[in-house]
């Protein structure tokens, strides 16, 4: 089974840029905060820092209109017939830390796709992507590499 | 073994409380119809979330001041609303004043690893803290 058509490869190199349309906040990092278990104090008050992945897991700044099944962050919209998509894994450097003041522009880059086997034999497509993440003065603040899965079903 | 670890009870109100503090409302991470619909047992936790849980164990461990370097994971098996989670991590290697550690997540209940491989490199402001690290390193201890 052929999964790395032409035409998906084509998407290589691709590129998005979304850009916040207000701060992140002080009430949106206390709240991550809350939901992941975290009473670090550095993450509450008036000018607080944003727990280290929290800038790589919001979609707070994609700006995108929730779609069918209530997903609204940065995706490709790739169309990989007779698969099912999963989470492969992530890898992060963190820079330097955001602020509740910054406001976010992250450049999304497909930077690869690889056609492999599971374990279980299966055919899948490995989608490579890099996000990197700035804020409003152009400081360097993380760069997220994502792996997702393409994975064959049965017919 | 200079291991520590953090339990997490994901019950379904944690995992509405993290979908909407990351803005990210997929019906497959709260809402439980939809997930039977798909043949799963209960809605699953977003794979992210263990990253940020991950991150919370290295800081905690390594004490105030500490700053995150790198984070990696790769997604091992899912993990359903109401499952508790225990995350592990290891002290691997001490360069300068930064301190790898490998880590997990795994699901106590029946032993199903959720995360693995898994990892990070974390910048320690304590200077007694690097110094014990170090002779554990010297001797052998933290390899085990």
């Amino acid at each position: 089974m052929k999964l790395l058509t032409e035409e998906l490869r084509a998407e290589i190199g691709r590129e998005l840029v979304y850009t916040a349309p207000e701060e992140l906040g002080a009430a949106s990092i206390r709240y991550f905060a809350l939901a992941v278990g975290s009473t670090r104090p550095e993450y509450a008050g008036p000018d607080p820092i944003a727990p280290p992945t929290l800038i790589c897991e919001t979609n707070q700044y994609a700006g995108r209109t929730p779609d069918a099944d209530g997903y609204a962050g940065h995706g490709w919209d790739l169309d990989v017939p007779g698969t099912r998509l999963v989470r492969g894994g992530n890898r992060y450097e963190f820079h330097q830390p955001a602020r509740a003041s910054d406001v976010l522009t992250v450049t999304w880059r497909l930077s690869g796709m690889d056609e492999r086997v599971t374990g279980a034999g299966q055919a899948m497509l490995v989608v490579t992507s890099t996000a990197t993440y700035r804020n409003q003065h152009g400081d360097l603040l993380a760069v997220n590499t994502e792996t997702l899965l393409y994975v064959a079903v049965a017919a | 073994m200079m291991a520590f670890t953090r339990d997490w009870a994901l019950t379904p109100s944690t995992l509405v409380a993290y979908a909407g503090a990351t803005w990210d409302w997929h019906r497959l991470h709260h809402d439980a119809a939809y997930a039977a619909g798909r043949g799963l047992p209960a809605p699953i936790v977003d794979g992210q979330m263990f990253g940020a849980l991950l991150a919370e164990l290295v800081l905690g461990w390594a004490g105030p001041g500490a700053v995150l370097r790198s984070l990696h994971l790769r997604f091992a098996a899912p993990v359903y609303a109401g499952e508790t989670v225990r995350c592990t991590g290891q002290v691997t290697a001490v360069n300068l004043d930064v301190v790898s550690v490998d880590l997990r997540v795994e699901v106590p209940a029946d032993g199903r690893i959720a995360v693995r491989p898994a990892g990070a490199e974390v910048g320690l402001a304590s200077a007694d803290r690097l110094a014990r690290l170090r002779l554990l390193t010297s001797t052998g201890e933290i390899l085990g």
